[in-house]
């Protein structure tokens, strides 16, 4: 009874394991992609004025005033952005699709009982908490506009991982005083 | 962890390792096609000057035609079991189980069309993966752009919901520990 409990318990972990990577697998290369694509001397920094042609915005159901918009929120992540921000968030994406895709061979493992999933479930989960911390402080230290997009999603994911981290922990300890 | 199963639950039918595969790479790429294309939507219009949807533009329709392959041949091995399931299942979530999955394969599939549609009729030309040039479906048409565009929203949308659907019962099945959550992780 209390092995099926045990069971029961990976194969929960191993589900939210999964269901949480494939979501943080998906923002992390987004964020990977953002910033490959806005970067500083591009056309919005440059400050050119926003082409909004009659039938694309028919197309894209859009009005004259977002279409302009588009161009200022480019602006808005250029102008806040610190220096250093576009490098240090690249790198960080990358890593983040790293971890992330570790954290995934994991959940196999725990389903397939390979008896150090569990431990390194625990590493990979650690892993993916210090890079959201590490997300978070960074977006701190950018401008307000850029703090707004970011910080309230890190914050969100920093409590998700803790509740991972702290549940891989105590399975693990119910496993090992198991065998 | 004991090897050790609970004797009255049916073992489970190990499902092919390409499916297995093919579904986590499934999994992967909607879920990345959503995030991005919510992002990606909100970067300014294409002209000279402005070349900022390029690059996602491209590798989401990359992504899409690769996904549409992979639904086809995921379809295609696993039809005879799905139909097998659809006459045999008794209880409403069996049932329930079935018409989700035929749904989702067939609403990865319209996603992909219409978008290729939509796409086709914009009179942008598709790489994909930056090699092979798939040719338009036909010249420049706004209206048809514009009809598949829709059709390409509102088929994503009810496939995000069906996705929810299929998480839900991912949930069931792990707290249930009956063995279905196990075929799809199973690589032997």
């Amino acid at each position: 009874m209390k092995n099926e409990i045990a069971k029961a318990n990976v194969s929960w972990l191993a589900v939210m394991i999964m269901l949480f990577g494939l979501l943080l697998l998906a923002s992390h290369s987004n964020e990977l992609l953002k910033q490959t694509v806005i970067g500083p001397g591009s056309s919005a920094d440059l400050g050119m004025a926003a082409d909004c042609r009659a039938d694309e915005l028919e197309e894209e159901q859009l009005s004259l005033e977002e279409c302009q918009l588009m161009v200022s929120n480019v602006r808005i992540i250029l102008s806040s952005s610190p220096r250093w921000y576009r490098s240090y968030q690249l790198t960080l994406s990358s890593l983040g699709v790293a971890a992330t895709l570790f954290s995934l061979v994991i959940a196999f493992g725990l389903i397939n009982r390979q008896s150090p999933a569990l431990r390194l479930a625990i590493l990979s989960t650690a892993l993916l908490l210090i890079i959201d911390v590490a997300g978070f402080v960074a977006a701190v230290n950018t401008g307000p506009l850029l703090r707004a997009q970011y910080l309230w999603s890190l914050l969100l994911w920093i409590c998700i991982h803790l509740c991972m981290l702290v549940a891989v922990i105590r399975f693990g300890q119910q496993g090992d005083m198991d065998s | 962890m004991s090897e050790t199963r609970n004797p009255a639950k049916p073992e489970s039918e190990n499902l092919p390792r390409l499916v297995v595969l093919l579904h986590w790479l499934l999994a992967a790429s909607v879920f990345f096609l959503f995030v991005s294309s919510w992002w990606m939507l909100s970067l300014p219009l294409p002209s000279e000057e402005f070349t900022y949807r390029e690059l996602p533009f491209q590798l989401h329709k990359n992504i899409g035609i690769t996904l549409f392959v992979a639904v086809i041949t995921m379809t295609a091995m696993r039809v005879r079991s799905l139909l097998r399931e659809a006459s045999s299942s008794q209880g409403w979530l069996q049932r329930l189980a079935v018409a989700d999955h035929i749904l989702l394969y067939t609403l990865l599939m319209v996603c992909c069309l219409s978008g290729y549609m939509s796409s086709s009729y914009s009179g942008w030309t598709t790489t994909v993966w930056w090699l092979v040039d798939i040719p338009a479906w036909s010249a420049e048409n706004d209206d048809l752009n514009i009809l598949f565009s829709e059709a390409h929203l509102w088929s994503c949308w009810v496939l995000l919901g069906l996705l929810l659907l299929h998480i839900g019962a991912a949930i069931y099945h792990g707290i249930g520990n009956d063995g279905a959550i196990d075929k799809i992780f199973r690589l032997r």
